[in-house]
Protein backbone atom coordinates (compact mmCIF):
# COMPACT_ATOMS: atom_id res chain seq x y z
CA UNK A 1 0.00 0.00 0.00
CA UNK A 2 3.51 1.84 -0.04
CA UNK A 3 2.96 4.90 -3.37
CA UNK A 4 5.91 6.63 -4.91
CA UNK A 5 5.93 10.36 -5.93
CA UNK A 6 8.58 11.20 -8.72
CA UNK A 7 9.53 15.14 -9.48
CA UNK A 8 6.78 15.98 -12.32
CA UNK A 9 8.00 17.28 -15.99
CA UNK A 10 7.82 21.00 -15.09
CA UNK A 11 6.60 21.93 -18.57
CA UNK A 12 3.39 19.75 -17.76
CA UNK A 13 2.41 22.11 -14.61
CA UNK A 14 0.83 25.73 -14.79
CA UNK A 15 3.01 28.81 -14.74
CA UNK A 16 2.84 30.06 -11.46
CA UNK A 17 2.60 33.79 -12.34
CA UNK A 18 0.18 34.32 -15.61
CA UNK A 19 0.14 37.83 -17.48
CA UNK A 20 -2.75 39.65 -17.41
CA UNK A 21 -4.24 37.87 -14.14
CA UNK A 22 -3.34 39.92 -11.65
CA UNK A 23 -3.54 38.26 -8.53
CA UNK A 24 -1.12 35.65 -9.60
CA UNK A 25 2.26 37.62 -8.93
CA UNK A 26 0.80 38.44 -5.71
CA UNK A 27 0.20 35.10 -4.26
CA UNK A 28 2.79 32.83 -5.28
CA UNK A 29 5.88 32.35 -3.80
CA UNK A 30 8.58 34.75 -4.91
CA UNK A 31 11.78 32.57 -2.81
CA UNK A 32 12.67 29.28 -4.58
CA UNK A 33 10.33 26.22 -3.45
CA UNK A 34 12.13 24.37 -1.31
CA UNK A 35 13.05 20.58 -2.05
CA UNK A 36 12.39 17.49 0.33
CA UNK A 37 12.70 13.95 -0.07
CA UNK A 38 9.10 12.80 0.61
CA UNK A 39 8.91 10.94 4.34
CA UNK A 40 5.97 9.30 5.89
CA UNK A 41 4.62 12.29 6.54
CA UNK A 42 3.45 13.47 2.97
CA UNK A 43 3.36 9.90 1.53
CA UNK A 44 0.00 9.01 3.87
CA UNK A 45 -2.93 11.34 3.53
CA UNK A 46 -6.56 11.35 4.18
CA UNK A 47 -8.17 7.87 2.69
CA UNK A 48 -11.25 8.41 4.53
CA UNK A 49 -12.48 11.80 3.56
CA UNK A 50 -15.99 10.24 2.59
CA UNK A 51 -16.40 9.53 6.10
CA UNK A 52 -15.78 12.99 7.14
CA UNK A 53 -17.94 15.41 4.64
CA UNK A 54 -21.35 15.12 3.09
CA UNK A 55 -21.55 13.72 -0.09
CA UNK A 56 -23.79 15.38 -2.37
CA UNK A 57 -24.04 12.76 -5.19
CA UNK A 58 -22.94 13.32 -9.24
CA UNK A 59 -26.56 13.88 -10.39
CA UNK A 60 -27.30 17.82 -10.15
CA UNK A 61 -28.96 18.59 -13.41
CA UNK A 62 -32.22 18.33 -11.55
CA UNK A 63 -35.67 16.35 -12.63
CA UNK A 64 -39.13 17.27 -13.48
CA UNK A 65 -40.45 20.72 -13.21
CA UNK A 66 -37.01 21.62 -11.41
CA UNK A 67 -34.82 20.95 -14.42
CA UNK A 68 -31.52 23.26 -15.08
CA UNK A 69 -31.50 25.36 -17.85
CA UNK A 70 -29.02 24.64 -20.41
CA UNK A 71 -27.48 21.38 -22.77
CA UNK A 72 -27.59 18.32 -20.83
CA UNK A 73 -24.89 16.22 -20.61
CA UNK A 74 -23.50 13.07 -19.16
CA UNK A 75 -19.99 13.27 -17.93
CA UNK A 76 -18.11 9.94 -17.96
CA UNK A 77 -14.86 10.47 -16.06
CA UNK A 78 -11.85 7.88 -14.39
CA UNK A 79 -9.19 8.65 -12.24
CA UNK A 80 -6.10 6.56 -12.51
CA UNK A 81 -2.60 6.83 -10.90
CA UNK A 82 0.41 7.46 -13.05
CA UNK A 83 0.81 3.66 -13.90
CA UNK A 84 -2.58 4.24 -15.23
CA UNK A 85 -4.11 2.22 -12.53
CA UNK A 86 -7.51 3.37 -11.25
CA UNK A 87 -8.08 5.04 -7.93
CA UNK A 88 -11.12 3.93 -6.61
CA UNK A 89 -12.39 5.74 -3.29
CA UNK A 90 -11.13 8.73 -4.18
CA UNK A 91 -13.47 11.80 -2.93
CA UNK A 92 -14.23 14.28 -6.17
CA UNK A 93 -15.41 17.58 -5.78
CA UNK A 94 -17.04 19.36 -8.45
CA UNK A 95 -18.26 23.00 -9.30
CA UNK A 96 -19.34 24.81 -12.19
CA UNK A 97 -21.02 27.80 -13.84
CA UNK A 98 -24.79 27.66 -14.81
CA UNK A 99 -25.86 27.28 -18.35
CA UNK A 100 -25.35 30.97 -18.72
CA UNK A 101 -22.00 30.83 -17.25
CA UNK A 102 -23.21 32.27 -13.52
CA UNK A 103 -22.02 30.29 -10.28
CA UNK A 104 -24.09 30.43 -7.15
CA UNK A 105 -21.47 32.02 -5.02
CA UNK A 106 -21.39 35.61 -3.20
CA UNK A 107 -18.12 36.46 -5.70
CA UNK A 108 -20.11 36.17 -8.43
CA UNK A 109 -21.37 39.24 -9.97
CA UNK A 110 -24.81 39.22 -12.15
CA UNK A 111 -24.01 39.74 -15.20
CA UNK A 112 -26.01 36.19 -16.02
CA UNK A 113 -28.74 34.96 -14.82
CA UNK A 114 -28.88 32.46 -11.50
CA UNK A 115 -31.27 29.48 -12.30
CA UNK A 116 -32.87 28.35 -9.39
CA UNK A 117 -32.55 24.73 -10.24
CA UNK A 118 -29.02 24.92 -10.60
CA UNK A 119 -26.43 24.84 -7.68
CA UNK A 120 -23.60 23.98 -9.56
CA UNK A 121 -22.04 21.32 -6.57
CA UNK A 122 -21.43 17.71 -6.85
CA UNK A 123 -19.20 15.62 -4.21
CA UNK A 124 -18.48 12.17 -5.26
CA UNK A 125 -16.35 8.80 -4.55
CA UNK A 126 -14.89 6.96 -7.31
CA UNK A 127 -15.95 3.35 -7.48
CA UNK A 128 -13.34 0.35 -7.91
CA UNK A 129 -12.81 0.90 -11.78
CA UNK A 130 -11.70 4.50 -10.26
CA UNK A 131 -14.89 6.09 -12.61
CA UNK A 132 -17.80 8.63 -11.34
CA UNK A 133 -20.36 10.15 -13.51
CA UNK A 134 -21.91 13.57 -13.64
CA UNK A 135 -25.49 14.27 -15.06
CA UNK A 136 -25.50 18.52 -15.25
CA UNK A 137 -25.52 21.36 -18.07
CA UNK A 138 -22.61 22.38 -19.86
CA UNK A 139 -21.09 25.61 -18.57
CA UNK A 140 -21.19 28.54 -19.82
CA UNK A 141 -18.68 30.84 -20.57
CA UNK A 142 -18.43 34.16 -18.74
CA UNK A 143 -15.93 37.08 -18.94
CA UNK A 144 -13.63 37.82 -16.00
CA UNK A 145 -13.61 40.95 -14.32
CA UNK A 146 -9.91 41.95 -15.73
CA UNK A 147 -12.03 44.06 -17.78
CA UNK A 148 -9.98 43.68 -20.59
CA UNK A 149 -11.49 40.75 -23.07
CA UNK A 150 -10.48 38.01 -20.87
CA UNK A 151 -13.32 35.52 -21.00
CA UNK A 152 -12.97 32.27 -19.34
CA UNK A 153 -14.31 28.82 -21.96
CA UNK A 154 -16.67 25.97 -20.76
CA UNK A 155 -15.26 24.60 -17.63
CA UNK A 156 -15.60 22.56 -14.70
CA UNK A 157 -13.53 22.41 -11.56
CA UNK A 158 -12.66 19.50 -9.59
CA UNK A 159 -11.14 18.99 -6.16
CA UNK A 160 -9.69 15.23 -5.65
CA UNK A 161 -8.38 13.53 -2.85
CA UNK A 162 -6.00 10.64 -3.71
CA UNK A 163 -3.86 7.77 -2.18
CA UNK A 164 -1.61 10.23 0.36
CA UNK A 165 -0.87 14.31 0.59
CA UNK A 166 1.09 14.73 -2.37
CA UNK A 167 -1.79 13.46 -4.61
CA UNK A 168 -4.12 15.66 -3.56
CA UNK A 169 -5.20 17.86 -7.18
CA UNK A 170 -6.83 20.58 -8.06
CA UNK A 171 -7.66 20.99 -12.22
CA UNK A 172 -9.83 21.88 -14.14
CA UNK A 173 -11.65 20.36 -17.35
CA UNK A 174 -12.80 22.08 -20.81
CA UNK A 175 -14.50 21.21 -23.41
CA UNK A 176 -13.43 20.49 -27.06
CA UNK A 177 -13.89 22.48 -29.87
CA UNK A 178 -14.28 25.69 -27.72
CA UNK A 179 -13.11 28.52 -29.54
CA UNK A 180 -12.53 30.18 -26.33
CA UNK A 181 -10.07 27.66 -25.23
CA UNK A 182 -7.10 29.34 -27.77
CA UNK A 183 -7.12 32.39 -25.74
CA UNK A 184 -8.13 31.62 -21.82
CA UNK A 185 -5.10 32.56 -19.42
CA UNK A 186 -5.54 29.30 -17.33
CA UNK A 187 -5.45 26.53 -19.86
CA UNK A 188 -2.42 28.16 -21.87
CA UNK A 189 -0.35 28.84 -18.37
CA UNK A 190 0.71 24.70 -19.02
CA UNK A 191 3.39 25.21 -21.71
CA UNK A 192 3.25 21.37 -22.99
CA UNK A 193 0.52 21.04 -25.47
CA UNK A 194 -0.21 17.43 -24.86
CA UNK A 195 -0.79 17.89 -21.17
CA UNK A 196 -3.10 20.95 -22.31
CA UNK A 197 -4.83 18.87 -24.85
CA UNK A 198 -5.44 16.46 -21.52
CA UNK A 199 -7.28 19.18 -20.03
CA UNK A 200 -10.35 19.02 -22.75
CA UNK A 201 -12.69 16.74 -21.96
CA UNK A 202 -13.52 13.84 -25.40
CA UNK A 203 -16.83 14.26 -27.06
CA UNK A 204 -18.33 10.78 -28.05
CA UNK A 205 -20.46 10.71 -30.77
CA UNK A 206 -24.32 10.18 -29.96
CA UNK A 207 -25.50 6.81 -29.02
CA UNK A 208 -28.42 5.75 -26.50
CA UNK A 209 -27.68 7.22 -23.37
CA UNK A 210 -29.77 6.28 -20.12
CA UNK A 211 -29.84 9.55 -19.36
CA UNK A 212 -30.77 11.20 -22.72
CA UNK A 213 -27.65 13.36 -22.64
CA UNK A 214 -24.88 14.31 -24.53
CA UNK A 215 -22.04 12.48 -23.60
CA UNK A 216 -18.25 13.70 -22.53
CA UNK A 217 -15.36 11.04 -21.21
CA UNK A 218 -12.41 12.49 -19.79
CA UNK A 219 -9.33 11.15 -17.74
CA UNK A 220 -7.88 12.41 -14.64
CA UNK A 221 -4.44 11.50 -13.22
CA UNK A 222 -3.00 11.64 -9.79
CA UNK A 223 0.44 11.68 -9.48
CA UNK A 224 2.11 8.79 -7.66
CA UNK A 225 2.26 4.65 -8.13
CA UNK A 226 2.69 1.81 -5.89
CA UNK A 227 5.55 1.20 -4.98
CA UNK A 228 7.22 -2.25 -5.50
CA UNK A 229 7.24 -4.84 -2.75
CA UNK A 230 10.52 -4.80 -1.14
CA UNK A 231 12.44 -7.81 -1.81
CA UNK A 232 12.56 -10.22 1.40
CA UNK B 1 0.83 8.64 -17.71
CA UNK B 2 1.53 12.18 -17.09
CA UNK B 3 -0.38 13.31 -14.25
CA UNK B 4 -2.86 16.17 -14.88
CA UNK B 5 -1.91 19.89 -14.87
CA UNK B 6 -3.32 21.67 -11.45
CA UNK B 7 -5.15 24.72 -11.38
CA UNK B 8 -6.21 27.55 -9.77
CA UNK B 9 -9.41 26.94 -7.14
CA UNK B 10 -10.97 30.05 -8.47
CA UNK B 11 -12.85 32.49 -6.66
CA UNK B 12 -16.04 30.46 -6.56
CA UNK B 13 -15.23 27.20 -4.22
CA UNK B 14 -18.71 26.40 -3.02
CA UNK B 15 -18.69 27.63 0.60
CA UNK B 16 -20.89 24.53 1.37
CA UNK B 17 -17.29 22.44 0.53
CA UNK B 18 -16.34 23.85 3.93
CA UNK B 19 -18.90 21.67 6.12
CA UNK B 20 -19.67 22.59 9.13
CA UNK B 21 -17.00 21.28 11.50
CA UNK B 22 -14.47 20.02 9.30
CA UNK B 23 -11.68 22.16 10.73
CA UNK B 24 -12.36 20.24 14.09
CA UNK B 25 -10.65 17.06 13.87
CA UNK B 26 -10.96 16.25 17.79
CA UNK B 27 -14.06 14.50 16.71
CA UNK B 28 -15.00 11.72 14.70
CA UNK B 29 -18.15 9.99 14.21
CA UNK B 30 -19.52 11.64 17.38
CA UNK B 31 -16.11 10.36 19.43
CA UNK B 32 -13.33 12.26 21.25
CA UNK B 33 -9.73 11.51 19.87
CA UNK B 34 -7.62 10.65 22.54
CA UNK B 35 -4.67 13.41 22.97
CA UNK B 36 -3.98 17.08 24.27
CA UNK B 37 -6.44 19.26 22.56
CA UNK B 38 -4.87 22.11 21.03
CA UNK B 39 -5.96 25.37 18.69
CA UNK B 40 -3.72 26.20 15.58
CA UNK B 41 -4.80 29.73 13.86
CA UNK B 42 -3.21 31.65 12.11
CA UNK B 43 -3.50 34.60 9.19
CA UNK B 44 -2.41 34.12 5.81
CA UNK B 45 -1.90 37.50 3.78
CA UNK B 46 -0.54 38.39 0.22
CA UNK B 47 2.79 39.87 -0.63
CA UNK B 48 1.01 43.63 -0.07
CA UNK B 49 -0.09 42.05 3.57
CA UNK B 50 -3.94 42.44 2.25
CA UNK B 51 -5.48 39.19 4.44
CA UNK B 52 -7.24 36.72 2.62
CA UNK B 53 -10.81 35.83 2.77
CA UNK B 54 -12.27 32.73 2.27
CA UNK B 55 -9.24 31.01 1.34
CA UNK B 56 -9.22 27.28 1.73
CA UNK B 57 -6.49 25.63 4.19
CA UNK B 58 -5.97 22.13 4.66
CA UNK B 59 -3.99 20.13 7.44
CA UNK B 60 -2.74 16.84 7.77
CA UNK B 61 -1.29 14.69 10.73
CA UNK B 62 -0.39 12.32 12.67
CA UNK B 63 -2.29 11.15 16.13
CA UNK B 64 -0.70 11.50 19.46
CA UNK B 65 1.07 8.59 19.12
CA UNK B 66 2.33 10.26 15.66
CA UNK B 67 0.89 7.33 13.95
CA UNK B 68 -1.14 8.06 10.50
CA UNK B 69 -4.36 6.66 9.74
CA UNK B 70 -3.26 4.96 6.60
CA UNK B 71 -2.42 2.10 5.50
CA UNK B 72 1.30 3.19 4.26
CA UNK B 73 2.11 3.45 8.01
CA UNK B 74 3.57 0.14 9.62
CA UNK B 75 2.21 1.31 12.99
CA UNK B 76 -1.75 2.17 11.54
CA UNK B 77 -3.48 -0.74 12.77
CA UNK B 78 -2.86 1.26 16.48
CA UNK B 79 -3.65 4.39 15.50
CA UNK B 80 -6.41 6.34 17.07
CA UNK B 81 -10.01 5.23 15.56
CA UNK B 82 -11.47 8.62 16.22
CA UNK B 83 -8.80 10.46 14.71
CA UNK B 84 -8.76 11.00 11.09
CA UNK B 85 -5.84 13.25 11.24
CA UNK B 86 -7.17 15.84 8.26
CA UNK B 87 -9.29 19.03 8.14
CA UNK B 88 -10.26 22.03 6.15
CA UNK B 89 -10.84 25.49 7.24
CA UNK B 90 -11.43 28.97 5.26
CA UNK B 91 -10.04 32.13 6.32
CA UNK B 92 -12.54 35.15 7.92
CA UNK B 93 -12.72 38.81 6.53
CA UNK B 94 -9.57 39.02 8.72
CA UNK B 95 -7.60 36.48 6.93
CA UNK B 96 -7.66 34.61 9.72
CA UNK B 97 -8.04 30.59 10.10
CA UNK B 98 -8.62 27.89 13.03
CA UNK B 99 -8.42 24.94 13.54
CA UNK B 100 -9.07 22.39 16.76
CA UNK B 101 -6.79 19.14 16.71
CA UNK B 102 -4.68 17.20 18.66
CA UNK B 103 -1.33 17.91 19.04
CA UNK B 104 0.06 15.28 17.27
CA UNK B 105 3.28 12.92 18.59
CA UNK B 106 6.07 12.74 16.68
CA UNK B 107 6.51 10.38 14.39
CA UNK B 108 9.87 8.27 13.74
CA UNK B 109 12.79 10.58 13.02
CA UNK B 110 10.32 13.43 12.85
CA UNK B 111 9.48 16.31 15.19
CA UNK B 112 5.60 16.64 15.63
CA UNK B 113 4.37 18.65 12.94
CA UNK B 114 1.53 19.33 10.96
CA UNK B 115 1.32 19.32 6.92
CA UNK B 116 -0.34 22.43 5.61
CA UNK B 117 -1.95 23.00 2.17
CA UNK B 118 -3.27 26.63 0.84
CA UNK B 119 -6.17 26.86 -2.10
CA UNK B 120 -6.97 29.82 -3.37
CA UNK B 121 -7.65 32.18 -6.21
CA UNK B 122 -4.96 32.70 -7.88
CA UNK B 123 -2.94 30.42 -6.18
CA UNK B 124 -1.86 27.88 -9.24
CA UNK B 125 -0.76 25.05 -8.35
CA UNK B 126 -1.57 24.26 -4.09
CA UNK B 127 0.97 25.36 -1.94
CA UNK B 128 2.04 23.44 0.68
CA UNK B 129 4.06 23.93 4.11
CA UNK B 130 4.53 22.38 7.10
CA UNK B 131 4.23 23.96 10.67
CA UNK B 132 6.47 22.87 14.04
CA UNK B 133 5.90 23.32 17.43
CA UNK B 134 9.85 23.84 18.04
CA UNK B 135 13.41 23.75 16.15
CA UNK B 136 15.19 20.90 16.20
CA UNK B 137 16.04 17.99 14.34
CA UNK B 138 14.10 16.81 11.23
CA UNK B 139 14.73 15.79 7.71
CA UNK B 140 12.07 18.35 6.04
CA UNK B 141 12.68 21.43 8.45
CA UNK B 142 16.78 20.87 7.86
CA UNK B 143 15.87 21.36 4.18
CA UNK B 144 14.55 24.52 4.52
CA UNK B 145 17.75 27.36 4.46
CA UNK B 146 18.33 28.04 7.67
CA UNK B 147 17.48 31.42 7.85
CA UNK B 148 14.08 30.62 6.62
CA UNK B 149 13.80 27.90 9.29
CA UNK B 150 11.81 30.47 11.81
CA UNK B 151 8.74 30.96 9.66
CA UNK B 152 7.43 27.52 10.34
CA UNK B 153 8.12 27.17 13.64
CA UNK B 154 4.26 28.07 15.39
CA UNK B 155 5.04 30.20 18.53
CA UNK B 156 1.64 29.48 20.71
CA UNK B 157 -0.20 27.71 17.98
CA UNK B 158 -0.30 30.23 15.76
CA UNK B 159 1.13 29.94 12.48
CA UNK B 160 1.01 32.92 9.84
CA UNK B 161 1.34 32.11 6.75
CA UNK B 162 2.58 35.16 3.97
CA UNK B 163 2.19 34.08 0.42
CA UNK B 164 4.62 36.21 -1.08
CA UNK B 165 7.18 38.81 0.24
CA UNK B 166 8.65 39.65 3.99
CA UNK B 167 8.92 37.00 6.02
CA UNK B 168 7.56 34.88 3.27
CA UNK B 169 6.46 31.24 4.30
CA UNK B 170 8.72 28.35 2.86
CA UNK B 171 6.99 26.39 0.87
CA UNK B 172 7.86 23.03 -0.69
CA UNK B 173 8.76 21.86 -4.27
CA UNK B 174 6.26 19.10 -4.46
Amino acid sequence: MKTTIQPRDERTQPSRIIEGYPQTPLRNPKQPLVKRAPTLSELTGPVEVAKRVKLLGGDIAGHGDKQAIGQLIHLKVRVLDEDGAPVGGAVVEVWQANGAGRYIHPNDDEHAPADVNFYGAARVVTDESGAFQLRTVKPGAYPVPTRDGWWRPPHIHFSLFGKVWLSRLVTQMYFPGEPLNAQDRILNAVPDAAARESLVARYVPPAADPYNALVFEHQIVLRGRAATPEQP
Amino acid sequence: MISTAEATIGPFFPPRYVDQGANDLTVFDGRKARGDVIEIRGRVMQEDGTALENLIVEIWQADTQGIYRHPADPRHAQADANFLGWGRAATDAQGSYCFRTIKPGAPEGRLAHINFMVMFSGIMRILKTTMYFEEGSDPVLLSVPSERRKFLIAKNNEFNIRLRGENETPFFDD
